[in-house]
């Protein structure tokens, strides 16, 4: 079974921001929510990296281990997503992401925020597919459409990679033979500077 | 219990105040431990596989890994010519 996953190539973002378009556009996303974006290292300086970031879709998410009325499921294709008539906006599972992916419509406290929002990787949410409940809370259903989330299709430099998770990282294993050397944005190295050895 | 045996006394009030509590808190705590927390199910329809490696997704890894991948991909099952 494939699993879907997304991978940013550093080497090649050049923080246009095309994805995040894409994604606000495809899903008719309200003002105020980000699905995705872009976040830059080392901005306006020699070595300067950009990653596009939104729900990574994590195996074990930590944002379904903290929810309090457990809104959060997985699909048969590896893509965490989230029921909007059961969610409380309580906030805890934008504490616990580790990439900042839920969203919500309002600033408040607690159940003030309306309800999370998040990246679906262009498959919907839990009402039938291609149903105008479906597309009002949860934007379009690419994958059902036999597609891959826009954002990776609409990146203009290659860099935004989404699909089966062999597949991508496949053609990232080429592109990193072909050059020679990994990205340098993340990894061992990045995280642990030179204190470890690969 | 006092003398005439009808009204409670001291202990017998503590004991009895004691007791009550216990099996206010039991019946207010085993609805909780009996209880499990479940994830949200939606059903099989809705949790399905949905991918599927169509033409459209073919030609996205094609063009993605144009460089180095094109060269390893048979043409037949890519569509290209």
């Amino acid at each position: 079974m494939a699993r879907m996953k997304f991978l940013c190539d550093a080497d090649r973002c050049i923080e246009c921001n095309a994805c995040v378009t894409a994604c606000k556009n495809e899903h008719e996303v309200p003002w105020g929510i980000n699905r995705r974006r872009v976040v830059t290292l080392n901005d306006g300086k020699p070595g300067e990296r950009s990653v596009s970031m939104a729900c990574m879709h994590c195996t074990d998410a930590p944002c379904a281990a903290v929810c309090p009325v457990n809104c959060f499921y997985t699909t048969a294709d590896a893509v965490v997503l989230h029921s909007k008539d059961i969610c409380i906006g309580c906030g805890y599972c934008f504490y616990a992401c580790p990439f900042g992916a839920p969203q919500y419509p309002r600033v408040g406290n607690f159940g003030s925020r309306g309800k999370m929002d998040k990246c679906t990787y262009c498959s919907g949410g839990p009402e039938p597919d291609f149903s105008t409940a479906e597309y009002e809370k949860y934007g379009s259903n690419r994958l059902a459409e036999g597609k891959l989330p826009l954002c990776a299709e609409m990146c203009s430099t290659k860099a935004l990679l989404a699909g089966d998770g062999e597949m991508i990282a496949e053609i990232y294993k080429q592109r990193v033979i072909k050059r020679g050397y990994g990205s340098g944005a993340w990894g061992w190295k990045t995280a642990y500077r030179e204190t470890v050895a690969i | 219990m006092t003398q005439d045996g009808k009204t409670l006394g001291r202990r017998q009030f503590f004991r009895a105040l004691g007791g009550s509590t216990v099996a206010v808190a039991a019946a207010v705590a085993s609805p909780m431990g009996a209880t499990e927390a479940q994830a949200y199910d939606p059903g099989n329809d809705e949790t399905k596989s949905r991918y599927r490696e169509s033409d459209h997704v073919k030609a996205f890894y094609r063009t993605n890994g144009y460089e180095t991948l094109k060269k390893n991909m048979d043409p037949a099952s890519t569509g290209t010519k």
